[in-house]
C-alpha cells in the first residue's frame, strides 16, 4: 500500500495563494523560488516525518486492565519495539505518544490534561480500548465518555481489552499518520489549543 | 447455630427483631441501640464477630418489593416512570452492617432502617477501625451522615461533586466534570460537548434524544 505524503499548511507559513480555499490546496502561482522551497520543505517535511514515525516514545497512562494488553504488546512475543516504539517514558516531558490505557473518569480528567500539557511538541495521543475510545460500557456518573472529550486523540483502538495486534495495527495507522503530516523544522509548533 | 446468636442477641436487646434471608441471618435494631448491640456482638466470647466485612446502604425508592407492598423491582428502562409515580417509601433507607466472627465461623447482619429527612447515625468507627472507610463510602454514596467520625469526607468522587450518585433518584447519566469537555462531531455519541460541557444535558448529546430534563432520569 503506497501513499503519497499529504502536507497539510498549518501555522505560520508563507503559502502561496490558493484557489478554493486551503482545503484544495492549489498553489495558483508558482515561482521557481516557491517550487524549489516547496520541494524542498516536501522532502525535510517526509525526512522528518520518517524520523518521528519511527522512534515514537509512549507514555503509557495506564488506568485499568488494558494495561494488562499494553505489558502483553509491549514484552516479547509481541514487541512494539519492531516498529520503532522502543522505550516507554515514565515521564511525559520526554514522550511524544501519550498512550490512554483504560477508563477515565471525571476524577482523573484534571491529571490527564496536565500530563498532556506536560508532552513537547510533537505529540500525539492514541486512545486505548473502548474505555478510553468512548467510555465503554461505563455510562454513569463517574465516567467520562472518552479521553476526546478531554484531551484532542489520533487514533482509537477498540477493544476491551484490544489484543495485542490491534494495538499494532493502531500504531501503523498513526505511523501513516505522522507520516503524512506536514513538518518543519525549525519552526514553532504551535500546539493545538485544548481550551 | 446462626439462631441461636438471633436468640443471643434478642435476650439482651429485646427490641431487636431476628428474620432470615436465604440462610443469612439478619438483626433488625433501632438506631439508638445500633452501638450496644455491636459492640456486644463484638464483645461477647459467644458471639466474638471481630470482623466486619461490610458497611452497605440500601435505597429502597424504585424497590416494590415486600417493603413497600409493591410487585417487583422497578424497571431501570423506565425509570422517569418509577420516580414519577413513586410510591412514599418510608423507611427509605436502611444500612446494614456485615459482621462475621472467624473463630466461630458465622455471620450475622445487623440492618438499621432509615428515614429520608433523618439520615443519621452513630459511628462505630472507635469499635472497628475499618469501619472508618465504610462510614465515609456510605456517606458518599449515599449521604448518610455518621454522628462521632473521626474525618467524614467523599471516599470515592471528588470534593466538587454535588449530590450522592447512588441514591436513585440521582440522574443515571449526570455528570459533573472538573476540566471543561471539548467540542467534537460523533456520529454515535452525538455532536457537541459531552454531558454538563457548555451546559449541555447528556440526553441532548444522544442521538434521537431532545430536551429531556436533564434533572430527572434520561
Amino acid at each position: 500500500m503506497s501513499r503519497l505524503p499529504v502536507l497539510y499548511p498549518e501555522g505560520h507559513v508563507p503559502e502561496s495563494p490558493r484557489v478554493g480555499g486551503e482545503d484544495k490546496s492549489v498553489p495558483v502561482l508558482l515561482s521557481r523560488l516557491d517550487e524549489s522551497l516547496g520541494w524542498f520543505e516536501k522532502a525535510l517535511s517526509g525526512t522528518l516525518g520518517w524520523a518521528r514515525k519511527n522512534s515514537i516514545f509512549q507514555y503509557p497512562f495506564v488506568t485499568a486492565c488494558c494495561g494488562m494488553e499494553y505489558m502483553s504488546a509491549m514484552a516479547g512475543r509481541y514487541d512494539i519495539a519492531r516498529f520503532g516504539a522502543e522505550f516507554p517514558r515514565f515521564t511525559p516531558r520526554q514522550a511524544d505518544l501519550l498512550m490512554i490505557v483504560g477508563t477515565i473518569n471525571v476524577k482523573q480528567t484534571p491529571v490527564l490534561r496536565r500530563v498532556y500539557d506536560q508532552m513537547c511538541e510533537p505529540k500525539w495521543v492514541m486512545a486505548f480500548g473502548v474505555c478510553a475510545s468512548s467510555g465503554g460500557f461505563y455510562d454513569n456518573y463517574a465516567t467520562v465518555q472518552g479521553a476526546d472529550r478531554v484531551i484532542p486523540v489520533d487514533v482509537y483502538v477498540p477493544g476491551c481489552p484490544p489484543r495485542p495486534e490491534q494495538v499494532l495495527d493502531g500504531l501503523k495507522i498513526l505511523q501513516e499518520k505522522i507520516q503524512s503530516q506536514r513538518h518543519r523544522a525549525a519552526t514553532v509548533e504551535k500546539a493545538k489549543d485544548v481550551g | 447455630m446462626a439462631q441461636a446468636l438471633i436468640d443471643r442477641v434478642r435476650e439482651k436487646f429485646a427490641a431487636a427483631k431476628g428474620s432470615s434471608h436465604r440462610g443469612d441471618e439478619v438483626v433488625t435494631v433501632e438506631r439508638g441501640d445500633l452501638v450496644a448491640v455491636i459492640a456486644f456482638l463484638r464483645n461477647d466470647s459467644a458471639c466474638d464477630m471481630k470482623l466486619l466485612r461490610q458497611i452497605a446502604a440500601v435505597d429502597l425508592l424504585t424497590f416494590a418489593g415486600e417493603t413497600t407492598g409493591g410487585g417487583s423491582l422497578a424497571s431501570i428502562e423506565a425509570p422517569a416512570y418509577a420516580t414519577a409515580h413513586k410510591p412514599q417509601v418510608e423507611p427509605r433507607y436502611y444500612v446494614s452492617y456485615n459482621l462475621y466472627s472467624i473463630t466461630k465461623k458465622q455471620s450475622l447482619r445487623v440492618r438499621v432502617d432509615l428515614r429520608s429527612d433523618d439520615l443519621k447515625l452513630p459511628s462505630i468507627a472507635s469499635l472497628y477501625k475499618t469501619a472508618d472507610w465504610w462510614e465515609r463510602y456510605v456517606y458518599d454514596m449515599f449521604g448518610v451522615v455518621f454522628e462521632g467520625h473521626p474525618d467524614l469526607r467523599r471516599l470515592l468522587m471528588y470534593p466538587e461533586f454535588v449530590g450522592h450518585p447512588l441514591r436513585k433518584d440521582y440522574p443515571v447519566r449526570k455528570r459533573q466534570p472538573l476540566v471543561p469537555e471539548l467540542d467534537f462531531p460523533d456520529l454515535v455519541r452525538g455532536p457537541g460537548p459531552g454531558p454538563g460541557g457548555a451546559g449541555v444535558p447528556m440526553s441532548q448529546t444522544h442521538v434521537g434524544r431532545k430536551n429531556v430534563d436533564p434533572n430527572t432520569y434520561d
